[in-house]
């Protein structure tokens, strides 16, 4: 068997599950289980937030190690779902390598991402539901659902320059809530601080912060630190981008 | 009735972010959506027995885990996938926006009651989630891959 492609198979596939935001153990436990299922014994990977290092001992005794630098992603469910899916049957039907290294990229290309207009009416659904949810009146849940909107678009535009996650927060926040007391100033949205609120909800660390602890918890420390590192700056962008908001629209309205 | 509105809110907003974690399948979304009104539902309705937030939100995190852990086994997909949107309505999107707040208005003491508050129930959701995923990984006797 080639080995160096069992590897590189091995590699990609945890490259694939950690870039849809799947839990550093899973990451880890498939690429061991794909190794295994190869026939090798001595497989060792590990993982972190932004790298994975896998290394093994083929059965003739020669050690390799593959080393997959990953860059900043976000949550991507059904590209987790796909690897997943790829990984479960690959373990168990374990096709040659040529084939399962065809698999993985007929995966990677069936996974499908929804384009920009779905993604804004989801922001604008959520959160206007959310603003709702905090008590707000209806014309609140509008004006926090026009907010989101502003959110998803800086987001967005933001992703496709590569910035990081502390500048899109911090920039929606800003531009979101000053939307939102905008919007309160002319009449339109009656609390602005359920209208913050709700459109804060696309942009919460919420996730970020359980996931940190569930590493942590797991045992995967280094990885579960980075992420509740992550998960504490991207939630002081989002206090820090509403505050800007707030002091500069005391100064301008004073209200 | 009104009482029981936010949970209707609840599962729309949860329901509502599946887009934004490309969830692409309506069954999906909708498993997502029923999980964030159980969640927003259990917290209500142990609100007469525990009075506090931070236990409500423990008891619903629980709830939530447990739904996810159950609807991952039936759908053979990642825990994750149900979880992570379920939980959206327990976390404390208020309880940071109250603290920045109060900051910017220096009010200190305020300031530091509600941020200690808003780490309490964040820590409660993280508690919850991990009590059911241990709970679950013991059970089952290995780290689990459903």
């Amino acid at each position: 068997m080639d080995y160096d492609k069992l590897l590189s198979l091995a590699a990609d596939l945890g490259y694939g599950l950690l870039e849809s935001g799947a839990e550093i153990y899973r990451v880890e436990e498939s690429i061991q289980r794909l190794l295994w299922a190869y026939g090798v014994q001595e497989a060792h990977p590990f993982v972190i937030p932004n790298c994975i290092i896998v290394s093994m001992v083929t059965p003739e005794g020669r050690s390799m190690t593959q080393v997959r630098r990953m860059p900043s992603h976000g949550t991507d469910i059904d590209l987790l779902e796909c690897f997943n899916d790829l990984c479960r049957h690959l373990c168990v039907e374990k096709p040659d390598l040529d084939e399962a290294r065809v698999r993985l990229e007929a995966a990677r290309k069936a996974c499908r991402s929804y384009s920009l207009p779905a993604i804004l009416a989801s922001y604008f659904m959520g959160t206007a539901a959310f603003a709702l949810f905090f008590k707000g009146s209806l014309r609140d849940g509008l004006c926090a659902g026009i907010c989101g909107v502003i959110i998803g678009l800086v987001v967005s535009a933001l992703g496709r320059l590569n910035t990081n996650m502390f500048l899109k927060t911090l920039t929606g926040s800003a531009l979101g809530s000053f939307a939102a007391l905008f919007m309160t100033w002319a009449g339109l949205g009656e609390h602005s601080d359920c209208i913050i609120i709700g459109a804060f909800m696309s942009l919460v660390p919420g996730i970020l912060f359980t996931n940190s602890f569930r590493d942590v918890m797991a045992g995967d420390m280094v990885a579960g630190l980075s992420r509740l590192a992550d998960a504490l700056l991207t939630a002081v962008a989002l206090a820090l981008g509403t505050a800007f908001s707030l002091g500069l629209t005391r100064l301008i309205w004073g209200v | 009735m009104d009482l029981f509105l936010p949970v209707l809110y609840a599962f729309l907003g949860s329901g509502g972010f599946a887009i934004l974690y490309n969830i692409h399948n309506l069954s999906g979304a909708l498993i997502c959506a029923c999980g964030g009104a159980l969640g927003w539902l259990t917290y209500l309705l142990t609100g007469p027995v525990l009075h506090s937030d931070i236990a409500q939100t423990l008891a619903a995190a629980i709830v939530i885990s447990i739904y996810a852990e159950i609807m991952s086994r039936i759908r053979k997909c990642p825990v994750t996938s149900y979880q992570l949107l379920a939980l959206f309505p327990l976390v404390p999107g208020a309880g940071i926006y109250y603290t920045m707040e109060y900051a910017v208005n220096g009010d200190v003491s305020a300031f530091l009651d509600s941020f200690l508050h808003t780490v309490g129930v964040a820590g409660a959701l993280a508690v919850g989630v991990l009590i059911v995923s241990s709970t679950v990984r013991i059970w089952l006797g290995r780290r689990h891959h459903a």
